[in-house]
């Protein structure tokens, strides 16, 4: 048998005896509807007002949603939510279930069994390529043509970006070699080598995209 | 496949963070429910006596299970009709900037109870059926109230085991300490990281803007950071946007997809330590800890090597180049397969049911592993009520292996008799009979149409409603939603919210019963015949014990869903 004793025991703690009679039913309505208002005045203003004041003192640009501007000051978007870029001249952005519209909620994607999956992403492909302009016969990334869980995923992987310079360049005389300098500065890597992935903000890169051809 | 293996060590160490902080934090929360001093007490203890005055209760009235019952219906009783109201009545009540207008009966009876219930599964699009008062004043105080009920449960059924006056503690008293010691402060440190990670928090709402190529974009923001924060904290899952944690407003980087990770698992990973410090054997704490680790730890590795296949369905598309994810359907770009894994995995695991992917699109493998979760919601299981199911599990388990080595049924010298035995099995068999007898209903009855073009899809649609009312069961609140199954209308709606009352409130009555009967017995000194539970033989017997309960429950009805799509193939 084993040597150890049966239940290593910690000191006891000083016992709670019930002293006091229970609740009566009006005892409990009254306790329940006071504890309700007084975690709804913590819960529902104290809290959500007092996080919002301090955000705006340590990080005001990310408590107002991380928005990017025009040089004249108006609201272009921000980093955190995808546009449709779709024009020959803009790097595009990942698909989209919502047409990139955070009032239509999500979308729903076709399962994976679904042959409507597969439909979807013929259809986009065959988009893709017929207006892409991409090199005869590129292997295209499949996170090029797979739409997001939000409908408003920002980002892309920098292949999928750098497979549309050669459109990109078409479209805006700019030359490969500087069109590539600036997909590189653009590309977000990881803090830690993998922690997250490397990745490209496209709205940000069509912003200063923008900035140097003027078009628009 | 080109899944690199040196990108699961994040996720490691993650996981081994949480498993150093558990010990110490559920320490702690032991210590706060058996009111012993704690760190704060000079500031807190004030406050909450000033409390206890003004609701005419004290900490010395304990209640029996009855009377603590009595008290958490009427406080989840007064949670629920004020959501309803408040839900019915918000296309007329301030704060209301976007003029939506008041949910239908059955929608607002679906969401009171899915939020009342810690479930947060969602029948409505957030942004356009959902008003800004509702999201900041309603919901968000059910957020912390559904968690401190859960959290209370368990305090209650955990004593007793060290009580003997039949008395279980004051439910008033355990819901003010669970939101004053434990949810409210942690909640505000977390809400504060996750603005300095790039969640908003602002009072201004709809902000207009300018895309390139032309036309408007609404951005809807406001206090985001606060509202995910006690929502991944208290387990409920419920999302400011309906992208839930896909989005990448409420979730914008790799970094905030582990913090979110790490705030979800607190609790529920420490609960079983809180239990070890409350009944004063801290060794008790591991055969739960090893159980939940074992089927957690199973399930991410699963979860993962599904995801990192490549989809066999889709056979008839070349020119693509897979990475390391053979699912980008449906997934965000900004984590890696193990970091996104991990969060989904964990959360449904731990019965948050937060989403950071679409469920409907990943592989049917994957699916399988997040129901398997939601079927023992106990590893580690949803606030306070998951370890309580594992405890049942436990009480069970130890009844039975005792009858198979022929020891008396005993717990930390308590006698497990047959009226134990059968609360647990009521509150263990409610939730396979709330899942499978509405599902039948749902199908026999022409509620819902399943035939989709092809097995596959037909299948696909099975998962969905299969996936449905588990989670609503499980009180998990993550969907899978196939897209040609419109679960919206009034029958899903009442059967829904029908489901998560059910599953919640039968179980959490059948838990404080048990401690009830536990708290009535003396504590017989542990003899020769003790069965030892604080043994590595034990944590082995439990695991296998809840695996081959769940699966027995459950398999039949996994071969119809995912098990046929991995089995059947394209």
């Amino acid at each position: 048998m084993s040597a150890r004793p049966p239940f290593p025991q910690l000191p006891p703690g000083p016992s709670e005896p019930r002293v006091l009679p229970a609740h009566t039913p009006g005892g409990h309505v009254r306790a329940s509807a006071v504890l309700l208002v007084l975690t709804l005045l913590v819960s529902g203003f104290a809290y959500p007002l007092f996080v919002t004041g301090v955000a705006q003192l340590i990080d005001p640009s990310a408590a107002n949603g991380s928005l990017l501007y025009y040089q004249n000051g108006t609201v272009a978007g921000s980093s955190l939510v995808a546009e449709n870029l779709s024009a020959p001249f803009l790097f595009w952005e990942r698909p989209s279930l919502t047409d990139y519209n955070l009032l239509n909620g999500t979308g729903t994607a076709p399962g994976p069994s679904d042959p409507a999956l597969q439909a979807l992403l013929n259809e986009t492909l065959n988009y893709t390529r017929e207006y892409g302009e991409f090199t005869v016969n590129a292997s295209i990334p499949f996170w090029f043509v797979a739409p997001s869980a939000s409908g408003v995923d920002p980002d892309l992987v920098p292949e999928a970006v750098l497979i549309q310079i050669p459109r990109v360049a078409n479209a805006t005389n700019l030359s490969v070699a500087n069109l590539t300098a600036l997909v590189n500065a653009h590309i977000t890597q990881p803090l830690i080598p993998d922690l997250g992935v490397p990745y490209v903000d496209v709205l940000r890169l069509d912003l200063a995209l923008v900035g140097i051809t003027g078009e628009t | 496949m080109s899944f690199a293996i040196q990108s699961l060590w994040d996720v490691i160490v993650l996981i081994a963070v949480v498993l150093a902080i558990a010990p110490w934090f559920g320490s702690y929360l032991g210590r706060v429910f058996m009111n012993r001093p704690v760190a704060g007490d000079v500031v807190l203890n004030p406050i909450e006596n000033a409390v206890y005055r003004l609701l005419g209760t004290s900490p010395r009235r304990s209640m029996t299970a009855r009377e603590y019952m009595v008290a958490l219906l009427c406080l989840n009783g007064a949670v629920f009709g004020f959501l309803l109201a408040f839900f019915l009545l918000q296309g007329v009540l301030p704060g209301n900037p976007t003029g939506v207008p008041g949910m239908s009966w059955d929608l607002a009876f679906h969401s009171a109870a899915s939020f009342t219930t810690n479930t947060d599964f969602t029948h409505f699009t957030n942004e356009t059926q959902v008003s800004f008062a509702s999201l900041v004043v309603a919901w968000q105080l059910a957020l912390f109230l559904s968690a401190a009920t859960g959290l209370a449960v368990a305090a209650a059924m955990i004593r007793g085991f060290v009580r003997k006056d039949g008395t279980v503690g004051n439910f008033y008293v355990d819901v003010t300490r669970a939101v004053t010691r434990v949810l409210l402060p942690l909640s505000v440190v977390g809400a504060l990281v996750l603005v300095l990670m790039g969640v908003p928090e602002t009072y201004s709402y709809v902000v207009v803007a300018h895309p390139l190529t032309g036309g408007t974009q609404t951005i809807l923001l406001g206090p985001v950071a606060s509202f995910q924060s006690i929502s991944l904290l208290g387990t409920n899952g419920g999302g400011w946007y309906s992208a839930n944690m896909a989005s990448p407003l409420a979730n914008p980087s790799a970094l905030s997809n582990l913090f979110g990770t790490f705030v979800m698992m607190l609790i529920p990973f420490s609960t079983p330590f809180a239990f070890g410090q409350m009944v004063r054997r801290r060794g008790e704490a591991w055969p739960f800890v090893g159980t939940i680790l074992i089927v957690f730890v199973v399930a991410l590795g699963l979860f993962i090597a599904y995801q990192a296949a490549t989809n066999p369905f889709l056979g008839g598309i070349s020119g693509l180049t897979v990475g390391s994810n053979g699912y980008p359907v449906g997934q965000e770009t900004r984590w890696s397969l193990s970091e996104g894994s991990l969060f989904q995995v964990v959360s449904v695991y731990a019965n948050v049911g937060a989403n950071n992917m679409q469920i409907g699109a990943i592989s049917p493998g994957g699916q399988m592993v997040l129901l398997f979760g939601m079927f023992t919601q106990s590893t580690p299981g949803g606030e306070g009520t998951g370890f309580t199911t594992l405890l049942l599990f436990a009480v069970l388990a130890i009844f039975v292996g005792g009858l198979m080595v022929g020891r008396t049924p005993e717990y930390l010298g308590k006698k497990i008799t047959t009226s134990h035995v059968k609360w647990s099995a009521l509150a263990v068999l409610v939730h396979p009979a709330s899942i499978l007898i509405p599902f039948s209903v749902a199908v026999l009855g022409g509620y819902v149409d399943l035939s989709g073009p092809t097995i596959g899809a037909t299948a696909h649609n099975f998962s969905s409603v299969l996936y449905e009312f588990t989670s609503e069961s499980a009180n998990n609140g993550s969907a899978l939603s196939a897209a040609s199954v419109n679960d919206t209308t009034v029958f899903f709606n009442v059967a829904g919210g029908l489901i998560m009352l059910l599953g919640r409130f039968v179980p959490i009555y059948a838990m404080l019963r048990i401690g009830g009967l536990f708290s009535k017995q003396d504590v017989i000194p542990p003899g020769p015949g003790t069965l030892r539970t604080s043994s590595a033989t034990f944590t082995v017997f439990l695991t296998l014990f809840l695996i081959i309960t769940t699966a027995l429950l459950f398999l039949p009805v996994l071969a119809l869903g995912p098990l046929g799509q991995i089995v059947g193939g394209p």
